[in-house]
């Protein structure tokens, strides 16, 4: 719940910073986004949309992006957004994929400017993407540059910390209901590539990861650490991470044993997929590892926590 | 009553798809739709009527005529009820294809090709199905078991291919499986009308034919039918209608089994009185079943292929009550 009301706090301030500093004139104002990674980036670059796709959990929206988005128009659904809802709304541009909207791209594009990216999850692209068809480059490359520098501290200190441990093996799984999926590629571990973890030697030829359906292949997991995404109301997937977890062979690898098994975030760490996500999983880490965030940060965080008005952090 | 039952149901069809050009994200008052269709340059809606709502109509009605009369022609030529072109294994190779496509090569080729994949695997699979059931000819029961197998066999395959591929293209195939005609295009008009000019001309010229077969081979053979030709050219147009139908619209399942029961239960098994209801009653399925995804859950679009069923049983047993009740 906390983290929570951390990520909208840290939301919200990213759409404060951006809209205080925001000087020329916007170009495109009406924006509809088609895609996770899209919207958050375009909050995080200062800009409303005026239609937005359903959010995989906690629908209809993430709850940090809540605060920014009230108000806001629901398209449908990422992977059949509504054409007809979008057209009403007449917008001046679209942010879509073409992983995800490569049939419709024709029609989207007779609705309004479109712009897409080749993938749901490279919030990079995503951001800069925005920000080139908005007139924010100077927002997205403060946002990158910030981000950098994070990911340079990190670095520098989960290698002081570790030592010789250091680079640690790392997975990211995901519990369903009946099944278990292994991540090596896609958001999280993208992320944790940049960030200097390696991928357990049995995923390295795995593509975008696995689906075990069968606890014997627990051994496949092994890892130094394990990051566990689980769904926050979905009994079933709780039972089945109970029912693994209690394996015996679950109890043998080696993040077990050395306690080195965390449940994550699945909004921060998968779902979101835009630049708020990646440093709300960034955060995530550094708590993980108890290192200390560099001052800005920080104290956002510190005031957020005792809910001193937002606006002046 | 055959033919006005005929006249009736396209007067239907007509208006529901007026009825649909009227209702969206907005209804629209049907003199505004009327002005944007006869005069597009002056409306504002032009581009939601034109290039959002009719292609999609047409494409529905196109593929659940096509589907029907699939499911029309090949209940007849096998003589059993329950023939239908999703359970003789012609969609699911289809599918089967599809979901190949879009597992392994979507990233290689563009999706335009998904048509023309889907195609293949009709095709492939009908013939693996004629191929596999022949013996001095084709015996109708040895081809519906047959089918049934392949059907079996390309099922288990597309689940395969959908556990191991990502969880991305999973869904994209399981949105095709269910069948949807989400953002059709003029250009999948156009793509999938030759499919059904070809076969339906053909099959109605075959129609006494196929009425012959009805009554048993050793009849058909009597009244002078080349029964094995008859039979392998009636299948082509059954194949080409249903591979055409899932290429542009996905697994869209039942229209091709309940559509022609449908159908019989208005204007008989008379071919050609069969082959043209069915297509009607099809269409109108399909249209509805559309018109719900379309509306019903606003803001969200969903796949015609959710509605297929439950649009079209509770018709089928409001009839069986009312045949039964006239008996």
């Amino acid at each position: 719940m906390l983290r929570c009301v951390l990520l909208a706090a840290c939301a919200t301030l990213a759409y404060a910073i951006a809209e205080a500093s925001e000087e020329q004139p916007t170009t495109p104002a009406r924006i509809v986004t088609l895609y996770q990674g899209a919207t958050d980036s375009a909050v995080a670059l200062g800009i409303t949309p005026i239609g937005v796709v359903d959010s995989w959990l906690e629908k209809p929206m993430y709850h940090y992006l809540r605060d920014a988005l009230t108000n806001v128009e629901h398209v449908g659904l990422e992977t059949q957004p509504n054409l007809e809802k979008i057209a009403w709304l007449a917008p001046d541009l679209v942010v879509a994929s073409d992983f995800r909207h490569a049939r419709v791209a024709p029609l989207l594009s007779a609705i309004a400017t479109t712009v897409t990216a080749p993938n749901v999850f490279g919030f990079r692209t995503t951001l800069t993407m925005i920000a080139n068809a908005t007139g924010r480059e100077a927002q997205a490359s403060e946002l990158l540059q910030r981000w950098d520098a994070r990911v340079a501290d990190f670095r520098q200190q989960i290698a002081a910390q570790m030592g010789n441990e250091w680079p640690q093996k790392v997975a990211v799984i995901r519990f369903k209901s009946d099944h278990v999926r292994i991540y090596t590629s896609g958001f999280a571990g993208s992320i944790l590539d940049e960030l200097g973890f390696e991928q357990p030697d049995t995923l390295q030829t795995q593509g975008w990861g696995m689906k075990l359906s069968s606890t014997e292949n627990i051994p496949a997991l092994d890892a130094d650490v394990i990051f566990v995404l689980l769904e926050p109301d979905d009994a079933a997937i709780a039972n089945n991470y109970r029912h693994w977890s209690s394996h015996p062979l679950w109890q043998q690898l080696s993040a077990v044993q050395n306690q080195r098994v965390y449940e994550a975030e699945p909004v921060s760490w998968m779902m979101g997929g835009g630049i708020l996500a990646a440093n709300a999983m960034l955060d995530e880490l550094y708590s993980h590892y108890g290192l200390t965030q560099p001052l800005p940060r920080q104290a956002c965080r510190a005031l957020a926590a005792t809910s001193v008005e937002q606006t002046t952090c | 009553m055959t033919k006005s039952t005929v006249l009736l149901l396209s007067l239907l069809l007509a208006a529901s798809a007026g009825l649909s050009l009227c209702l969206g994200s907005f209804p629209t008052p049907p003199l505004e739709v009327l002005g944007a269709l006869t005069a597009p340059q002056n409306s504002d809606i032009t581009f939601i009527i034109w290039e959002l709502r009719l292609p999609r109509i047409a494409l529905a009605i196109l593929v659940g005529a096509a589907l029907a009369m699939a499911g029309a022609i090949l209940q007849s030529i096998v003589r059993n009820p329950l023939a239908s072109p999703d359970v003789i294994g012609i969609t699911s190779g289809a599918a089967l294809a599809a979901v190949l496509f879009l597992a392994l090569l979507s990233t290689h080729f563009s999706l335009h090709w998904l048509p023309f994949a889907a195609m293949l695997g009709a095709l492939i699979s009908a013939l693996l199905v004629i191929s596999l059931s022949w013996k001095n000819g084709i015996n109708p029961s040895r081809l519906v078991l047959v089918g049934i197998g392949l059907a079996a066999a390309t099922g288990a395959g597309t689940t395969l291919l959908i556990v191991i591929s990502d969880d991305a293209a999973a869904m994209t195939a399981y949105v095709w499986l269910t069948g949807s005609l989400y953002a059709a295009q003029w250009k999948d008009v156009e793509g999938i009308l030759p499919w059904l000019l070809v076969p339906v001309p053909i099959c109605l010229a075959f129609a006494r034919h196929a009425d012959a077969m009805a009554l048993g081979d050793s009849v058909a053979e009597g009244l002078g039918v080349p029964i094995l030709r008859s039979r392998m050219i009636l299948l082509a147009c059954s194949v080409a209608l249903a591979g055409a139908a899932v290429a542009f619209a996905g697994g869209l399942s039942f229209v091709g089994l309940i559509a022609p029961h449908l159908a019989a239960r208005l204007v008989g098994r008379n071919m050609a009185r069969l082959v043209p209801a069915s297509a009607l009653v099809g269409a109108l399925i399909v249209l509805y079943a559309d018109l719900l995804g379309r509306v019903a859950f606003l803001p969200k679009d969903l796949p015609a292929g959710i509605f297929v069923a439950g649009i079209g049983a509770p018709f089928f047993v409001y009839l069986l009550h009312r045949t039964r009740r006239q008996r």
